[in-house]
């Protein structure tokens, strides 16, 4: 049987957990997992291209840092280069922010959307809210 | 006689040797095996259970002095 697809709700601006959110979906991808992850939040700081690499936390943030442990986005990015992970940027804090896709990482995103279709999507697997 | 391909994803931390082994693993032929180096202790056993949950096939798992040598068989 294979696994349910596997839904990140990634709102915190937190290093530690937007690098929690990119190896859970990244590893789960490549194993064969479909996974979705929606960012909304603080955590769209981390995926703008005018703060890309500049990861704000806590004490782990410094030792992540220190031993250069994988960047999160790079993560994300491997994941749906080498599995079935898809990521889409909130549409309403896309429009609170009035950033454009292209304001974001590239080699990343699927067109904004809204959090109906992506808790519609949950419903078929399980949900983690980071 | 399968072809080897060696990374080396000395130096990188969780899940980087993964993520290394499974590009590479993508890139050969099915039969041959790619050998992965790793200085993660945890790399070393995720790996072998990555390689088990996607029914791809561990040749060979070494320890080293300072890091793993894992040989993979693409089987698929």
């Amino acid at each position: 049987m294979s696994a349910p697809p596997l839904f990140v709700l990634l709102c915190s601006g937190e290093h530690e957990k937007i690098q929690m959110a990119g190896m859970v979906a990244s590893v789960a991808a490549v194993s064969e997992r479909p996974v979705q992850v929606f960012v909304s939040m603080n955590a769209m700081f981390a995926f703008l291209k005018s703060r890309q690499g500049d990861y704000r936390g806590g004490e782990f943030s410094a030792i992540l840092k220190e031993k250069g442990a994988p960047d999160p986005v790079q993560l994300l990015q491997q994941g749906k280069m080498l599995g079935e992970l898809k990521v889409f940027p909130c549409s309403m804090a896309m429009d609170v922010t009035g950033w454009k896709e292209e304001d974001l990482v590239e080699d990343l995103f699927e067109p904004p959307a809204g959090l109906t279709k992506f808790l519609a999507d949950a419903e078929s697997g399980q949900l983690v809210v980071i | 006689m399968p072809e080897r391909k060696t990374v080396d994803a000395r130096g990188a931390f969780c899940p980087g040797p993964l993520m290394e082994l499974i590009a590479a693993i993508k890139l050969v032929e099915v039969g041959d095996e790619v050998e992965i180096l790793s200085s993660d202790k945890g790399s070393a056993k995720d790996i072998p259970d990555w390689v088990a949950k996607v029914k791809h096939e561990v040749v060979a798992v070494e320890e080293r002095d300072d890091h793993w040598s894992i040989v993979v068989k693409r089987m698929k």
